[in-house]
């Protein structure tokens, strides 16, 4: 594998199409030439499971992207919907209940039968998890049960139209009953999709052959090998040297060197992150509301994103990122005005007495200079910053008890499912379990409750801008930039989509031409 | 000789204790309740339930005094089980033991190495001693010393693989991927190594009984081979142990950057995800081992240098 050289013309015969900074859904590849089945394939992740294939941990990302873990639905990063997968329909039956039809025909790679029992018993152990998942626990789900060999029904302690979205989570794949013993998970043989792991070397590597009996058509690759490799510099050398075919997560410091290279693509898309400047609105003097406005003001967010971000990072326009469907389509990233900053703060009756503190979490090391660049700006409009770097987990009693001034941190807004309602609860209303910025907004909470309760895509979508309006408006933190998902893959991968959460990454469709 | 081994022994009971305590108060050291931090690297997610972090901190037994949870940890120690892992649930020493292996093969052919170069470039310098060759040799292994780890595995990387693509670049799966960290990690001990046998090779050809055997007719290739080259090498012995030692914890940096799931990138995840028993467990074989070699070094340092023994003794 190392050492083969591949064919220049072959190479130069690629077409290649490499979407750089299209929007949420990533860039893609694909090609002419004829894929070859017996090719293997390598990709170079950037985590290493740590918690011995337990589904609620990030151990079922690495599963989903290895081309073993499926799930009941699917979200559909092009179409922006949730598709089938295992399951090929579902319907909410009642104002508690959902039921899903499951796929026909469907064998694990062990031979056994998809059925509802099976899913069933795949989705109470996911419930039964000390720490449940955030996308599928008991304050979300009540019960899971088979109504018939081919339908589970799904039971929630309120109405809940984000059903079908929670079980496009990969914490909610499907694993054959076999996969479970002893409070241990083995996903080996066990799970439905095109490629089944066979081997794992602990910390290093999982190696996967295709699944001849997939339900969805003839797998295109004969297998992969999925490489844990933390190191960012490491990924990008590996899929340069053509060691790796698709290496995710590739760090902004060697991004001119794989742009530069003809055997590389490299993708990118916005990723559901944003850098951000929280502020303690119940606390003063960042409870008025000129007073956080005049901190936006006198951020330079374009400066910050060209020269601590390398313009890998797109200054935000507000909670989320201007591709997102559901982002207010009129916003602009505020700019700089130290005038309007000063104005702000007069308004606010602001006077310097003592300085205010900026925690910058260690687990980002950029956040470090990123506070520095903050503190210059504030100091321009008379607002003196002390900075403090602290590990999250130390500081996070003191964010949400409210003991802090201002803290810079980010937030996958998709961390559980494919739509941001999880994250607008949790960070934005009044009762929301992770308000770091202690708001409070009756009219922002109905807008909330209401989307909960939006079956329709497109209306649930509107009401979102309509709360990150409110949010922006309030000014209630300063939404630095958004960061973007980099991946690099080789010219001679064919049919490969990014996905900015690194959920699908090997598919049956996924293929290599020969050498 | 016993009374040797009894304080040796004593030492490394006391050491082992010391650095285990240590690296049991790291989650203490730092501020935030260390039930959180261990369920943080297992979950993602937002704010985590406060049920489930009394839940761990009983299961854990968080709540008692410090001492008696060491205490605890050091009786289930004492005989084999060194515990789960937080993280992922499974017996520590399934962790500890591959990685370990990998790691005294990655420095067990660094000093192989590294005493190889050594030996060569020390003895060509000190038979050269004053000379261009001399000083050549003396000016690079001066320079690869102060070449840090970070910076000389990306070089190493940047022309062996990317340029010239005759090596991997990261990974353990064959012959090939050891070349590149071994050259790393054998950097610095060989010009440590080179400068010792140099100094012992210029000191040995200085002595008395060299000149003698001279003035008896013995030839110079032989006068080296026999007299010159032996009393040269003695001092390799215990900055062999030395260098085994610092590299068995040391390798963190080269393990990470060429991902090899040896100790030292064990250590520094069990470290990130708060997974103290994988931590424990992890500098306490270290800590014997190391201990242990440097006894033996010591050991046979004394055998071949009896006056060594009888002055301590």
């Amino acid at each position: 594998m190392f050492f083969k050289r591949r064919s220049a013309a072959a190479v130069a015969l690629v077409s290649l199409l490499a979407l750089t900074g299209c929007g949420l859904n990533g860039g893609a590849t694909t090609s002419a030439l004829t894929p070859d089945l017996n090719q293997r394939i390598v990709v170079d992740n950037f985590r290493a499971p740590v918690a011995n294939w337990a589904l609620e941990s990030d151990a079922a990302y690495i599963l989903s992207l290895s081309g073993c873990l499926e799930t009941l639905t699917k979200f559909d990063q092009a179409q922006g919907k949730v598709t089938s997968s295992l399951a090929t329909d579902w319907k909410q039956t009642s104002p508690l209940t959902w039921d899903f039809t499951i796929r026909d025909g469907v064998k694990f790679q062990d031979g056994t039968i998809l059925t509802a029992d099976a899913v069933a018993a795949s989705l109470q152990s996911v419930l039964a998890a000390k720490v449940p998942a955030r996308a599928f626990n008991p304050d979300v789900v009540s019960d899971v049960a088979a109504v018939d060999a081919r339908t589970v029904r799904i039971t929630t302690p309120s109405d809940s139209p984000l059903i079908p979205y929670r079980l496009a989570s990969v914490n909610t794949g499907i694993l054959a009953p076999a996969a479970y013993k002893d409070g241990t998970i083995d996903p080996f043989g066990h799970c439905t999709g095109p490629f089944t792991p066979v081997s794992e070397k602990p910390k290093q590597s999982l190696t996967l052959d295709r699944n001849e009996n997939y339900w969805g058509g003839k797998v295109q690759l004969a297998g992969a090998e999925v490489r844990f490799i933390t190191n960012g510099a490491t990924r990008a050398t590996q899929v340069q040297t053509g060691e790796s075919d698709i290496s995710l997560s590739i760090p902004v410091a060697s991004l001119s060197t794989l742009e530069g290279d003809n055997n590389v693509s490299v993708l990118k898309a916005d990723s559901p992150r944003t850098a951000t400047l929280y502020m303690n609105n119940g606390k003063a003097p960042f409870d008025k509301v000129e007073f956080r406005k005049a901190i936006r003001s006198a951020l330079d967010l374009e400066s910050l994103a060209n020269s601590i971000y390398e313009g890998a990072a797109l200054p935000a326009v507000g909670p989320f990122a201007a591709s997102e469907p559901w982002a207010s389509p009129e916003t602009a990233a505020p700019k700089q005005n130290l005038n309007e900053a000063k104005k702000l703060l007069s308004a606010a009756g602001y006077t310097a007495t003592q300085p205010l503190k900026i925690v910058a979490i260690v687990e980002r090391a950029e956040f470090g200079d990123v506070a520095a660049v903050i503190q210059q700006d504030l100091a321009k409009i008379g607002v003196p910053i002390t900075i403090e770097t602290k590990e999250y987990a130390s500081v996070e009693p003191d964010l949400l008890a409210g003991n802090y001034d201002m803290v810079l941190s980010q937030r996958n807004r998709l961390i559980d499912i494919a739509d941001p309602i999880g994250f607008l609860t949790a960070d934005y209303t009044c009762k929301g379990s992770y308000n770091l910025s202690h708001f409070c907004d009756a009219d922002y909470d109905k807008l909330i409750e209401q989307a909960a309760k939006t079956t329709d895509a497109k209306e649930r979508y509107k009401l979102y801008a309509n709360a990150g309006r409110i949010l922006q408006d309030q000014a209630v933190n300063v939404w630095l930039v958004n960061e973007q998902a980099i991946d690099a893959v080789r010219t001679d991968v064919q049919n490969h989509v990014q996905d900015p959460l690194s959920r699908y990454v090997l598919t049956a469709k996924t293929s290599k031409s020969g050498s | 000789m016993i009374a040797f081994l009894a304080k040796r022994t004593v030492a490394l009971v006391a050491t082992v204790l010391l650095a285990s305590f240590a690296v049991f108060l790291i989650p203490y050291a730092t501020p935030g309740d260390p039930a959180r931090k261990i369920i943080r690297s297992r979950v993602a997610g937002d704010a985590i339930d406060e049920s489930a972090i009394s839940s761990l901190t009983t299961e854990l037994g968080l709540h008692d005094p410090l001492f008696v949870q060491f205490h605890r940890w050091l009786g289930r120690f004492l005989s084999g089980d060194m515990g789960l892992s937080y993280s992922s649930q499974t017996p520590v020493v399934e962790q500890v033991l591959p990685a370990l292996g990998i790691t005294l093969t990655l420095v067990v052919a660094a000093l192989g190495v590294a005493v190889l170069v050594s030996l060569i470039l020390g003895i060509t310098s000190g038979l050269h001693e004053g000379r261009r060759t001399d000083r050549v040799i003396t000016t690079v292994t001066q320079a690869l010393i102060a070449i840090p780890e970070y910076w000389l595995a990306p070089m190493l990387v940047l022309i062996f693989a990317v340029k010239l693509t005759l090596l991997p670049s990261a990974g353990w799966v064959s012959g090939a991927s050891l070349v590149l960290p071994v050259a790393v990690l054998a950097a610095r001990p060989s010009s440590y190594f080179t400068s010792a046998v140099r100094s012992g090779m210029i000191e040995a050809l200085d002595a008395e009984h060299v000149t003698a055997a001279r003035s008896r007719g013995l030839s110079y290739p032989r006068t080296i081979m026999r007299h010159v080259i032996p009393n040269g090498l003695l001092p390799l012995a215990t900055l062999l142990a030395v260098w085994f030692a610092g590299l068995l914890g040391g390798s963190v940096i080269v393990e990470v950057i060429f991902s090899i799931p040896g100790m030292g990138r064990l250590l520094y995840d069990a470290v990130l995800n708060n997974d103290i028993p994988v931590a424990q467990g992890s500098v306490v074989l270290v800590v014997a081992l190391a201990v242990a070699i440097t006894t033996m070094a010591d050991l046979v340092h004394r055998t071949l240098n009896p006056l060594l023994g009888d002055n301590r003794a």
